[in-house]
């Protein structure tokens, strides 16, 4: 089905373009690249839905294996729907939201561009394109949640998420390819095929760690719940879209996919169980003790995400059809609960629960679309959220583990009450007479919570509307197997009912009591197991610190320490190769007695450059190594050698003379005793180890066949006879050009930097 | 002869090495147009020492005798000597222009580029 690569990269497209171009007539505008993307996806769900799973494939990097394909069933369907409807809300939210905002372009373009790297993860069936689009996901996410870049706090929680979430990225990419090459392939369907085969090998539980690991970072699971509470840092539009109802959903979704693989297996449901479960109590613990609006609705959506975990983890046909049921309706619910708490805190101004109060008559709207979705969120009838939440429970009894309920219990009860705690307390509860208020209810910043709030007590009065397009079907391909369809208002008399009234009871008693219970539980230091955020703080400071003593190490700005770490690796290379091959002696001769005095000669012009504190003695020095070397080269049939080092030699010599006669004679070396003991030290051994490797040299035996062709053909072929002339001017004349370029542009270079200097001294003068 | 050649190599290392290690721009330089000196040094008897006689190709010859000096390595030596040299020469000027701009020749000093509060030390 060629419409899913279009989806894709035609939303991938349109972000990077429309808000220039459409966006810059009117931002409102932009809403029609998600509801063009929602038009397409709904025009293929008769497809969809009647077959199992549709795949497309387009060859990519065939070499590698790396194909761009794509697959969908209903689930992913349903979940595209969320993503594009629930994204066309946002656009038309945000271009009010920020209607004084000159960036509303640039936040447009991010939020488009997550839309459709959402979409791109979902839909793609190539574990490395999924991988991609997953990681642009972190990195969009990053960019949203320090918006504010100008606040630091904004760029701390940036960073944060990030790094978890990148860093999980990563294990999860290792996971993905374990399974890959397990499988044979990188294709989702061919693993998940495979998936029984799999799990009986052994490198199973690390892949499974590995995923679970990017899963849980991604879906805020324990231990890593903390970034998604921070990321409240970003603007409320984008915590509505991305940190409840789409991006933290996408580990669950991953978690969906390879389901019907491995959900058989007890690590699997062993871990999931567990995280999700333990995830959910600490993210009710927390959600009592936070202020904050947002704060509140980011610890529920964590808490959301493990009950979502842990459903995923139940491996029974009413736990497949809970997890869709209670996705789709927290969707619904926890994005109209941010869009509300963003009107209350764009009218107002403040952000914390405490100090809201009496709203209600100047935002009756928002007011409403608050109750509504509080009471889907609490699991009141007749909204969606009753039905999933009658699911639920009827999943983990299902599972039979007593344990499981009652935590399912706790959590719905802490869910009520906070139901209850944002719709109440900033609307209708408090002083009578609100604060200042910076605008009135606006009407675009009003529609999006209420179609949320809206459609949410409509699938809930006609559950068959959701059911039979698309509810039944996403199930049973959450489930790998068909599931009639139990999603309906009325269940009777059953045991989920009578958990239901119990948790709304203990949960409306929590709501009453909210404002001591909060000021208790605030007071209650968090227990050293779930400071998870203060280790990872850790870790990253010290990483700072490690990486800060690390530059200052290598970059000190100290050109001495610069050189000596060459030196020394130069030392150790060679003492490396002495201690390797043992010191080789050549035959020894004595034939030619001059030379030991042109050695003397070197040895004491050495001494004189190395130690002599005048620069004149210095160049002395260098000049008479020079000529000795030349009167070496002279006597050695080098004549050539000789000439130009005698011409050399004696330009150097002048030039130096030249510059050094204007700069201070006087100022010695400014190295203290102890450097130049090191230094001195140091040299002595690198000397020596070049003594050692001169004798290795001559030691070795000489191949002299490609000097030999050069003898013979010097005078055939180029006709010269000086050797040496004709390997320079003819067999390697293209180096003698680099050579002369080297030459010319060293003199250009000198004769720039002197240039310079006249045009400066002559203004100086006059 | 070979270890009083090797000896002097060695000196000639060691004066470079410990030169370059310098704090003074012009120290610096005049010891890495030493170490130049050793490389070639050390080149030009890694073709070995055994003769004496040019590599010339006598007039009447047509061929250079296969006893005469090793050419390879002398051409490679006399490139180097060339390009040492323009090296070394325009870091002299450099040298010289920095002590006009910054006023100092102490290279611990020259900190335009690093300046003390951003690296370590």
């Amino acid at each position: 089905m060629l419409t899913l690569p279009a989806i894709v990269f035609g939303a991938l497209a349109a972000a990077v373009v429309a808000p220039w171009t459409l966006g810059r007539l009117n931002p409102r505008l932009l809403v029609l690249v998600p509801l063009a993307a929602l038009g397409a996806l709904i025009y293929i769900t008769g497809e969809v839905t009647s077959a199992d799973l549709i795949t497309h494939q387009i060859s990519w990097v065939g070499s590698l294996g790396v194909n761009l394909s794509f697959r969908i069933d209903a689930f992913s369907l349903l979940f595209c729907w969320l993503i594009t409807g629930i994204g066309a809300l946002v656009v038309f939210y945000s271009a009010s939201y920020f209607s004084d905002n000159p960036r509303v372009k640039y936040f447009t373009f991010l939020i488009l561009s997550f839309m459709a790297a959402m979409i791109g993860a979902v839909l793609s069936d190539d574990v490395i394109i999924f991988f991609i689009f997953w990681e642009l996901t972190s990195v969009i996410s990053f960019l949203l949640i320090g918006f504010d870049s100008t606040k630091p706090e904004a760029r701390r929680a940036a960073t944060q998420s990030l790094m978890i979430t990148a860093g999980g990225g990563l294990a999860l990419l290792a996971g993905l390819l374990l399974l890959a090459q397990a499988a044979g392939s990188t294709q989702f369907t061919v693993i998940v095929g495979e998936g029984a085969r799999i799990a009986e090998l052994p490198i199973y539980p690390f892949a499974l760690i590995l995923i679970l690991a990017g899963a849980f970072t991604k879906s805020a699971q324990l231990p890593f719940q903390f970034w998604l509470a921070n990321a409240m840092a970003a603007p409320t539009p984008a915590s509505a879209y991305l940190h409840s109802a789409t991006m933290v959903k996408l580990g669950i979704f991953l978690l969906i996919v390879l389901d019907p693989a491995f959900g058989s297996t007890a690590i699997w449901q062993t871990l999931l169980i567990g995280f999700g479960a333990g995830t959910m109590m600490v993210a009710a613990g927390q959600a009592l003790r936070v202020e904050g609006f947002k704060s509140v609705l980011a610890q529920t959506t964590v808490a959301a995400l493990g009950t979502l975990t842990l459903l995923v983890g139940l491996d029974t046909p009413v736990a497949a059809v809970a997890t869709v049921g209670f996705f789709l309706s927290h969707a619904l619910y926890k994005a109209a609960l941010f869009f509300v708490a963003g009107n209350a805190m764009h009218a107002t101004g403040i952000s914390s629960l405490r100090e809201m109060g009496g709203l209600y008559r100047a935002l009756p709207l928002t007011a409403a679309a608050a109750v509504v979705a509080s009471l889907s969120m609490a699991g009141l009838p007749p909204f969606i959220g009753f039905i999933a939440k009658e699911l639920l429970f009827e999943a983990k009894l299902a599972g039979g583990l007593t344990a499981l309920v009652a935590i399912a219990l706790i959590v719905n009860s802490v869910l009520v009450a906070l139901a209850a705690v944002v719709s109440l307390r900033p609307f209708y509860k408090g002083p009578q007479k609100p604060a200042q208020l910076r605008h009135r209810e606006r009407i675009s910043l009003v529609t999006p919570p209420l179609i949320l709030a809206g459609m949410g007590a409509l699938l809930g009065i006609i559950p068959g509307l959701a059911s039979s397009v698309i509810l039944v079907d996403a199930a049973s391909a959450v489930a790998g197997q068909p599931v009639d369809t139990k999603f309906k208002l009325w269940h009777g008399l059953t045991p989920m009912l009578g958990l239901s009234v119990v948790a709304v009871a203990s949960g409306a008693l929590l709501a009453w009591k909210w404002r001591p219970s909060h000021a208790a539980l605030s007071r209650v230091e968090t227990p050293l197991l779930f400071q998870t955020e203060r280790l990872s703080d850790g870790l990253g400071s010290l990483t700072l610190a490690l990486a800060r003593w690390v530059t200052g190490m290598l970059q000190h700005g100290s050109l001495r320490r610069y050189t000596l770490v060459p030196v020394a690796v130069m030392l150790a290379v060679l003492c490396f190769a002495i201690a390797r091959n043992g010191i080789a002696v050549p035959e020894l001769t004595f034939n030619r007695p001059y030379i030991i005095g042109l050695t003397i000669i070197i040895i004491l012009g050495s001494g004189l450059a190395a130690l002599t504190k005048s620069f004149l003695a210095v160049l002395i020095g260098v000049g008479l190594v020079g000529y000795a070397l030349g009167v070496f080269f002279l006597k050695n049939g080098a004549p050539d050698l000789a000439f130009t080092q005698f011409a050399v030699e004696t330009v150097f010599v002048v030039i130096a003379s030249a510059i050094i006669l204007r700069l201070p004679l006087t100022v010695g070396d400014a190295r203290t005793k102890s450097e130049k003991v090191i230094d001195g030290t140091l040299s002595i051994a690198v000397g020596g180890a070049a003594t050692v490797m001169m004798l290795a040299v001559l030691a070795s035996p000489l191949d002299e066949r490609v000097s030999d062709y050069y003898r013979l053909v010097s005078l055939a072929e180029a006709y010269g006879r000086n050797v040496v002339n004709v390997i320079i001017v003819d067999f390697r004349a293209l180096d003698t050009l680099g050579e002369i370029g080297v030459v010319a542009l060293a003199a250009l270079g000198a004769f720039g930097l002197m240039r310079g200097l006249k045009i400066r001294s002559r203004k100086t003068m006059s | 002869m070979e270890l009083v050649l090797a000896l002097g190599f060695g000196a000639l290392v060691a004066a470079g090495t410990y030169m370059t290690l310098a704090r003074h721009t012009l120290r610096m330089v005049l010891g890495l147009s030493v170490i130049a000196i050793a490389v070639n040094m050390l080149l030009f008897v890694a073709g070995g020492i055994g003769t004496t006689t040019p590599a010339l190709i006598a007039s009447g010859a047509d061929v250079a005798a296969p006893d005469s000096a090793n050419p390879l390595p002398q051409a490679l030596v006399l490139t180097a000597i060339v390009i040492g040299f323009a090296l070394l020469a325009f870091a002299l000027v450099l040298a010289y222009r920095a002590h006009l701009a910054l006023r100092t020749v102490d290279t611990d000093a020259m900190r335009e580029a690093e300046p003390v509060e951003e690296g370590g030390r």
